[in-house]
């Protein structure tokens, strides 16, 4: 199977091709450099490398997100509408998952990170079984602090995030808390490379209707919540 | 020539598909209802609709036309003008559309996609016209020498006239937009009952001003009990002033430059005091008036696929590197083929 991954989430854009379990090509940027202006000129670079046209892929892979909410939209926008016009199907997988299979032969519970900015943190935790990391409980967004307070057991903590605050954590969990290499940001060949159980098992998106995981609200839409939440206690039960 | 056109670059997420001026279809999900919730538009909202709407509504353009992705022969997309979160899901959709099909693509400003909302209404509209875009985003006058060839005149130093009327709006305590919430309630107004200012109405500049058509509004109300303010003479008094500068600066442009026609378009040209004003006062300087059919005033992508035809026509096309530019300014074509 010949599946293109995307991911344009975090500040570290890249686009891979895999054929079967071959790693054809991988290709990243710095998002800095424009996710937008860079996604296509780069996803036919990859492809002209593996000698392959977009009609030969098998599926694509797209980064879903929780990370930029504007690079974010740019990779699920291009693989969407590159899904629907060439009628391929679309694997979305969850940054915080991807950050997860990077570390799928360790036995301890997995906590990726993700920057979410103002000193927080997107976060989930993961327990690899039958070779794939599977989440267990709620996505986290909030404190390095509010996240520690959750951990019960030993954690390998992952991703740039965990690798900065590694102080922080360290203090409040003491050695229980183990830490990924600094440099284990997974390449658009590992999204595609995830999708191919998805694949075989029929788990597809729906190009349509496949959206970013944002993991947190506008503060406009706070806001509006909290305003209409406060209208609706002034009225009657019920009505 | 099959052009599909793209256009997200505020609150509306839009696509159409436009052959040789024939518009086949003309798809607009307006994010209005949910923005109103907000009593404004919130960028981080509107991007976010964007990208939950866009395939549907490029694949509702598709069917609603019977006509096929691979018929298409260029993608027209707005990509300079507007909110750059919003501008930049469209243009991703896009570019993937144009790769994917092996097509052109063709940036368009958003102001030339307004001035080609007149162009695709009527065939025979002159050349050259002067043309007032007035909407909640921009104001301007532009001199159209021909499809392609552009002069900004001017343009609001400060509000938009459409923000002008959302914010007098939310003053008065009525809903968002506020284009037909005051345009409703002046109809019971007495538009002469309350004399408000005409900013930048003697200068000779094509520019404009609201702002201060605004405070005079909240001045005049200051310290006044709301249920003794008779709303509906300061709705028509305000609509008054925004339209009589809207059409005394037209006019004055098009006299100025010699022209036989205006065209007036944008969300505010659905105004039908704006129109009637226009309709009246342009005959009598000897100018027609055009208006856009009701479904192109507002933000729409026929609009930007007809204008897109025409930049293809002349020989442009953007690379697959285009990015999204939210405050760029309105170019002409810069080498039109004819007159290289
Ligand atoms: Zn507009």
């Amino acid at each position: 199977m010949r599946v293109l991954g995307i991911d344009t989430a975090s500040r570290t854009n890249t686009i891979g091709l895999i054929d079967a379990d071959r790693v054809v090509a991988d290709f990243a940027w710095d998002a800095r450099d424009s996710s937008l202006q860079q996604i296509i000129v780069n996803i036919d670079l990859v492809l002209k490398r593996g000698g392959l046209s977009l009609e030969d892929l098998d599926g694509l892979a797209v980064g879903i997100g929780p990370g930029s909410w504007t690079g974010v939209r740019v990779g699920v926008t291009v693989a969407k509408t590159l899904a629907c016009t060439l009628g391929k199907p679309l694997c979305g997988i969850s940054s915080l998952e991807a950050l997860a299979h990077q570390s799928k032969t360790a036995s301890a519970l997995l906590c990726p990170l993700v920057d979410a900015g103002r000193e927080t943190v997107y976060a989930a935790f993961y327990r690899v079984r039958e070779g794939a990391p599977i989440r267990e409980g709620e996505y986290y967004v909030g404190s390095i602090a509010g996240l520690t307070d959750r951990v019960r057991e030993p954690v390998l903590f992952l991703g740039r995030p965990a690798y900065l605050h590694r102080a922080v954590i360290t203090s409040a969990l003491g050695p229980p808390a183990r830490f990924g290499s600094p440099s284990d940001a997974p390449g658009g060949a590992a999204f595609a490379l995830m999708s191919l159980p998805r694949f075989a098992a029929g788990q597809v998106d729906d190009p349509l209707s496949l959206v970013p995981l944002y993991l947190g609200e506008s503060l406009a839409q706070a806001l509006l919540r909290r305003r209409e939440a406060e209208a609706r206690g002034g009225r009657a039960p019920g009505s | 020539m099959l052009i599909l056109g793209i256009e997200t670059s505020c609150d509306e997420t839009a696509a159409a598909l436009v052959d040789d001026g024939n518009v086949l279809s003309n798809v607009i999900a307006s994010q209005i209802d949910l923005h109103a919730r907000f009593g404004g538009i919130v960028p981080e909202v509107a991007s976010r609709k964007h990208v939950e709407a866009i395939g549907y509504v490029i694949r509702e353009t598709f069917d609603s036309a019977g006509e096929r992705p691979a018929a298409v022969d260029a993608v027209a997309v707005t990509c300079r003008y507007g909110l750059i979160g919003s501008l930049i899901v469209g243009v991703s959709a896009a570019k993937a559309m144009a790769y994917a099909l092996k097509v052109p693509l063709i940036g368009i400003h958003h102001i030339e996609g307004h001035i080609f909302a007149n162009i695709l209404s009527h065939p025979g509209l002159p050349l050259p016209h002067v043309c007032l875009t007035v909407s909640g985003g921009h104001t301007m006058l532009i001199h159209v020498e021909e499809p392609g060839r552009y002069q900004v005149l001017g343009g609001t130093l400060d509000d938009a006239a459409g923000e002008a009327f959302d914010k007098i709006a939310k003053f008065l305590g009525l809903s968002f937009p506020g284009g037909p919430a005051i345009e409703r309630l002046a109809l019971a107004g007495d538009g002469a009952a309350i004399s408000l200012p005409r900013p930048l109405g003697r200068s000779r500049t094509a520019d404009f001003s609201f702002s201060g058509l605004k405070t005079a509004v909240v001045n005049m109300c200051q310290g006044r009990d709301r249920g003794s303010l008779p709303l509906a003479d300061i709705a028509a008094g305000f609509q008054e002033a925004v339209v009589d500068v809207l059409v005394s600066k037209t006019l004055q442009a098009a006299r100025r430059l010699g022209v036989t026609a205006v065209s007036v378009t944008g969300g505010v040209s659905i105004n039908a005091r704006l129109r009637e004003v226009f309709s009246e006062a342009c005959p009598r300087h000897g100018l027609q008036v055009f208006f856009p059919r009701p479904d192109l005033c507002t933000d729409n992508a026929a609009m930007v696929a007809a204008a897109g035809a025409v930049r293809l026509r002349q020989g442009e096309e953007s690379g697959l590197d285009l990015n999204a530019v939210p405050n760029a300014p309105l170019e002409s074509i810069k080498c039109p083929a004819k007159r290289c």
